[in-house]
């Protein structure tokens, strides 16, 4: 009788649970610092499962996926990690990440159906299941209410369509007090591919087509905010934390970014700020908004999928905390009493209904790619708005056909 | 045993073991990786195949796709830029003061010493500062001119294309001086005072002893600062992705970070070795020539 089982007997009399197993370990990876989301959730799945004990380890976000392709190559990948959702793709078609499509058929808790199309499409490849979101966000257009006023605009309609936004910035860009109209990200990162694609997607293009008349239209319509100075030049070289961050020192009227501004805004922003749905090409066109957060994944060669998917379970089922602990949104409709940043809570869950997945495309950073290229190649002027895409549009078929 | 004691002890035994133990570092931590490096640029490799060594081999097809890449003569001229105006930058303001701390006046020394405070800062963390001044709308630097009146319109050193690589630069500058002063200081210090003394009484100028004497005589130290300056200049990734990230629209971008952008965000890391292995024929080049400076250093 060895010690392991020497405690589980003693486990099964004091805690009398069934526990005729020896307890079982799974490893976790996560993006989140100790204390966060995954931290809290390992804990407490723990408690609750004596029998299975979850060893979580942190990895930096931008290296999640370097450090998993190693791992899984050499045989030491987690049980559970976290995946950013456009990088599901890469790892699902090469068959590294678990099909929970069987498992999930047959549980209780998750119900496919009942999750928003945008997180549900980001797990989906090729008709199967290769993750659970653990959350989601999206991003709106923040205005300061008290700029609106001073600029006479009307702090109760804040723009719907994209000739409104033009004009809103127009009026409330004032050079002299150094205020720019709108704020957003067109980096050469991620970033810009997130901020951009709801726009190309709302005009009618995607990923795969952005070649599209509302594409040159949208680039068109960045490239006005930029060389009219509308929007500040470097635009093109910031995130949205530091764009926004303008924002709340009062330098941009508007800022288009995510719920996760929301703590530091309410801290750093003296003015009345309010959030509405991003503006859309004209009256009636379909909305579309970005959709971050990622998913608990299980690993192919998971030796405790058993274990692992009851724990993605329990997760899945805390969505209703996930906003007012975490400051995600809920990958699914749930009642949150008394949600933190009520109305902006109101306008980001209305905006979940319209999140587009990026992609699913195996290689997505190389399609990303094409389109930061599009965008900077355009809004530094070396290229049109129709032969940026024109370009871009070649190099993502390329990939593609692949 | 005592065979080989006396091998070790007396004969070249021990001589042998040391330039052997070097050696083996030298071929771990330095061959190995070059070689490898060069043998991945021949293959297709992506993150999934990177801890196998069966891969297949593709000839020259990354090389051919990284030469004709619309971004490779661009890269290329910014590199060549950077690199060019770094060092001749950093080479002139670091000897004008190293002469200059030469000078014998009170705290000269310390002064000296305070200027190495920026050399060993991480790159990173200058690169953050000098993102702080040159920032387009908030930045020191925009601040200080437009007070002075230089110019009304804000100048957008990061995310203007036309500038950005030279904001680059500055930093650059900025960070090499100090390991240049240091380094011809020693030359300097090392010109015997006598030599001055002699050309002075013959009635010598200072320029004249300046180029006469003073450039002739740290020659194997200038040879060896501008090789050294060019390897530092060419490994400078820190400030690129603090500063510009190669941006915007590649106006930055260099064959160092574009290295990595193709390796490490695109996943293309055959394609990412053969620019570093470009890179590696530049620094061979380069090296080979501070070897015959400092070769020239023995005869003097």
């Amino acid at each position: 009788m060895n010690i392991a089982k020497l405690m589980g007997a003693v486990a099964l009399v004091t805690l009398s649970t069934p526990a005729w197993a020896e307890p079982v370990t799974i490893n976790l990876w996560t993006v989140d610092r100790p204390g966060e989301y995954h931290y809290k959730m390992a804990e407490e799945f723990s408690a609750k499962n004596p029998d299975i004990k979850v060893n979580v380890r942190s990895v930096q976000f931008p290296d999640m996926v370097n450090e998993l392709a190693k791992a899984m190559a050499t045989g030491e990948a987690p049980d559970v990690t976290y995946i950013d959702n456009p990088d599901v793709a890469l790892f699902a078609s090469r068959k590294l990440l678990l099909d929970l499509k069987p498992m999930v058929d047959k549980s209780s808790v998750i119900k496919l159906d009942q999750i928003f199309p945008g997180p549900l499409a980001s797990v989906s490849y090729k008709g199967g299941i290769y993750g659970i979101p653990r959350g989601a966000n999206t991003i709106a257009l923040y205005y300061n209410a008290d700029l609106f006023k001073a600029a006479g605009l009307d702090p109760a309609k804040p723009p719907k369509t994209w000739d409104e936004v033009y004009d809103a910035a127009k009026k409330l860009t004032n050079k002299d007090k150094g205020v720019y109209g709108l704020a957003f990200s067109a980096a050469a990162s991620e970033e810009g591919t997130f901020q951009f694609l709801p726009w190309l997607q709302m005009a009618g293009g995607d990923y795969n087509k952005v070649n599209v008349p509302g594409g040159v239209q949208a680039l068109a319509l960045w490239k006005k905010f930029i060389d009219e100075g509308l929007a500040s030049k470097d635009t093109l070289i910031r995130g949205q934390w530091d764009s926004t961050g303008t924002f709340n020192a009062g330098n941009a009227a508007m800022d288009i970014s995510g719920p996760w501004e929301l703590p530091r805004m309410s801290k750093d922003a003296k003015f009345d700020y309010r959030v509405a749905l991003l503006p859309v090409p004209k009256d009636g066109a379909p909305r579309a908004s970005a959709l971050g957060e990622g998913d608990n994944v299980i690993v192919a060669n998971s030796k405790h999928p058993k274990e692992a998917f009851k724990f993605v379970e329990y997760m899945y089922e805390q969505m209703p905390r996930v906003w007012n602990e975490f400051g995600y949104m809920p990958a699914y409709p749930v009642k949150v009493d008394k949600p933190n940043y009520p109305q902006a809570y109101e306008v980001f869950n209305e905006s979940m209904k319209f999140a587009r997945n990026r992609g699913p495309s195996p290689d997505w950073a190389k399609v990303s790619k094409a389109i930061q290229t599009a965008i900077q190649t355009t809004l530094t002027g070396q290229s049109s708005p129709e032969n940026a895409l024109a370009a871009a549009q070649k190099s993502i078929d390329g990939v593609l056909s692949k | 045993m005592l065979r080989f004691n006396r091998v070790f002890r007396d004969g070249g035994g021990f001589d042998s073991a040391l330039v052997l133990l070097a050696l083996a570092y030298l071929v771990f931590f330095s061959a190995f990786p070059l070689i490898y490096n060069l043998v991945i640029s021949f293959q297709s490799v992506d993150l999934f195949t990177i801890a196998t060594f069966d891969r297949p081999f593709v000839g020259l097809e990354n090389y051919r796709d990284i030469v004709n890449d619309p971004l490779f003569w661009p890269v290329v001229r910014n590199t060549i830029l950077f690199v060019g105006v770094s060092v001749v930058f950093q080479l002139a303001i670091g000897l004008a003061l190293a002469l200059f701390f030469r000078l014998d006046f009170p705290g000269a020394t310390w002064l000296r010493g305070l200027f190495l405070a920026g050399w060993i800062m991480p790159g990173l963390v200058v690169g953050a500062i000098w993102g702080w001044l040159l920032a387009g709308d908030f930045g020191v630097v925009n601040w200080l001119i437009q007070s002075l009146g230089l110019t009304q319109q804000k100048i957008f050193w990061l995310s203007d294309p036309s500038i950005s690589i030279y904001s680059v630069i500055i930093a650059n500058v900025w960070l090499g001086v100090p390991f240049n002063m240091i380094l011809l200081s020693v030359g300097l210090a090392a010109i015997p005072a006598d030599v001055y003394e002699a050309a002075e009484l013959d009635g010598a100028t200072r320029l004249q002893r300046f180029f006469t004497i003073t450039l002739p005589m740290m020659r194997a130290q200038l040879g060896a600062v501008i090789s050294l300056g060019i390897i530092f200049t060419l490994q400078q990734f820190d400030l690129f992705a603090a500063l510009t990230q190669g941006g915007p629209s590649n106006a930055s971008n260099v064959l160092q970070y574009w290295s990595w952008e193709l390796a490490f965000r695109e996943y293309r890391i055959g394609h990412g070795s053969v620019v570093s292995v470009f890179m590696i024929l530049v620094v061979i080049f380069v090296a080979t020539a501070y070897v015959r400076s400092t070769r020239h250093e023995h005869v003097v």
